[in-house]
This record gives C-alpha cells, structure tokens and sequence, in this order.
C-alpha cells in the first residue's frame, strides 16, 4: 500500500519523501478538523447532565 | 502471498497510528481547544462588564422585593464566571446558558429549566469531568463548607457546599429540583447544583454537590472573603 504510493510520487527521493510528508501532515489535518470531532460525541466523556438534553 | 503479508501488516500499522492520534486528540487536543475557548468566553464577558451592562438591582438573601426583569440568559452564551477554591486557586471557568454538548465544550453549562443565578429555587450546573480542559476532574474533593463562588458582573455571589459529592444515576432528574429530595433541604431557598459524570471517563452514574447561598456582595466591594488569599 505504502510502497505503491511511494513508486507513484514524482520526483527524486528527496521531492517524494517531502510530498509524502505534506501528505501525512494533511490527513492528520483531516482528521483533527473532521473525523475526530465527529468520533468524539460518541464516546461516554460528554453525558454529565442528568436529563440528557 | 508476501503481497497479502505485507498489506494485512501495514493496514494494522495505519490502525494502530489511528487509535494513538485518537487519544491525543481526546486528551490532548480537546483540552488545548477548550482553554482557549474558555478564555475567549471570560474575556467576552469582562469586556462586556467593563462596557456597563444594563444596571442590575442585587437580590440578597434577604431581599423580598423582586428586582427589576433582568437580561435573560441566552442559550450558548455566557453569563457568569465561577471560582471554586478547592479546585485550585486560579481554577476559574465561564457558565454558559443551556446543557447541549456544543455548550459543554465552552465551559460549564447551566441547565435552561432551572433557576437563574443567585434567584429563589435551584441553579444547576453542569460540567465535563474529563476532556475539554477536565474542568470538574477534581470534584470528588468537594467537601461540604467549601465555597463555590459565581459572579454575574454587578454581583458576587457565594455558594457553601451542604452534601456531595453524591453519587446517583443519569435518570435521576429530581438532583435539580427546586428543592432536591436527597439534598437534605426542606424547604424553599437558594440552592446551586453541581453534576458531572462518574466515573472519570465513564458515564454509568453522576456525582452530584448541593449547596445554599451563604453570602452576596456587590463587585464594587471587591473580591468575597472566601477568594482572598
């Protein structure tokens, strides 16, 4: 998986090993900004009311 | 064959990275979020204050007189700043009107059906006990005497804890009637309640803290007695 993208990437070692990084950097983006806001209500750490409102 | 190997391993690798940053996230990234959110709200507030608010008739415990209609509270929006020594002598977190889970994230959360701040009946609050700047991690050290200090700008007002931290189920809603049935109290009066999840990062049952005014003093009179060091 890893090594497919890796032969995909343009470029010299150098050229692909900083594309790879800007791509690591953006999906840990990605998933601060969406996936794990999303993920988090459906743990138990937001129930501290009583009613359940 | 190595092909199957080799993807199955770097499939789990992926996972295991997932779960790590989850955890970061939630323990880490949540908390960063809400301290700045949470200084943003108490900023607002002063600076609202500082602008001079609608003038504001204090209601000591002793006033019969009702005062003037004040502003209403205005859901996920801040009203009132709250210390609580016990929990630390710069522990100081804003309330926000309405108990949703986007409100929770701002700081603690003051349940919409119960009474306003100060008033007659039972002012109920709730807050997280872990994540989003862990503002209540600390609360089964409450003990009854402590001082639980709330102020809306015109007025400071001191709450002393009677009973908790008590523990109870999430059904039980009578916690934040006017006057609470396991409380202890009687009759009619002022009350503040304090909920939040137990245990820690669980959501099985509440913990629960009931306390009466003791004290209210306007802000020009300076910080209440149980604030100064």
């Amino acid at each position: 998986m890893y090594g497919w993208i890796w032969r995909h990437l343009p470029g010299n070692v150098w050229v692909r090993a900083l594309i790879a990084l800007v791509l690591v950097l953006f999906v840990i983006y990605a998933l601060f900004q969406y996936v794990f806001p999303w993920a988090e209500p459906l743990l138990p750490f937001n129930d501290v009311t009583v009613d359940n409102q | 064959m190595r092909v199957i190997v080799r993807t199955v391993s770097e499939l789990c690798i992926t996972a295991g990275t997932l779960i790590v940053l989850f955890v970061v996230y939630v323990l880490f990234w949540t908390g960063v979020q809400a301290d700045s959110v949470m200084n943003d709200q108490i900023d607002q507030l002063q600076q609202q204050w500082a602008q001079g608010r609608v003038g504001h008739t204090a209601g000591g415990p002793g006033a019969s007189a009702a005062p003037q209609e004040p502003a209403p509270y205005h859901y996920d929006k801040p009203f009132a700043i709250m210390y609580i020594p016990r929990l630390g002598f710069t522990w100081n977190k804003p309330v926000l009107e309405g108990t949703g889970t986007d409100v929770l994230k701002k700081g603690l959360a003051h349940y919409a059906r119960t009474a306003r701040l100060g008033q007659r009946g039972n002012f109920a609050i709730a807050g997280h006990r872990r994540t989003y700047g862990d503002p209540f991690k600390d609360f089964p050290r409450l003990r009854p005497g402590d001082a639980v200090v709330l102020t809306d700008g015109t007025t400071w007002f001191t709450y002393r804890i009677d009973k908790g931290p008590y523990k109870t189920v999430p059904s039980d809603v009578e916690v934040i009637d006017p006057v609470p049935r396991k409380s202890g109290y009687t009759r009619p009066g002022r009350y503040l309640t304090l909920t939040t999840c137990d245990p820690e990062w669980g959501h099985s049952h509440r913990l629960i803290v009931w306390a009466h005014l003791d004290s209210t003093q306007p802000v020009e009179t300076g910080k209440p007695k149980a604030l100064r060091r």
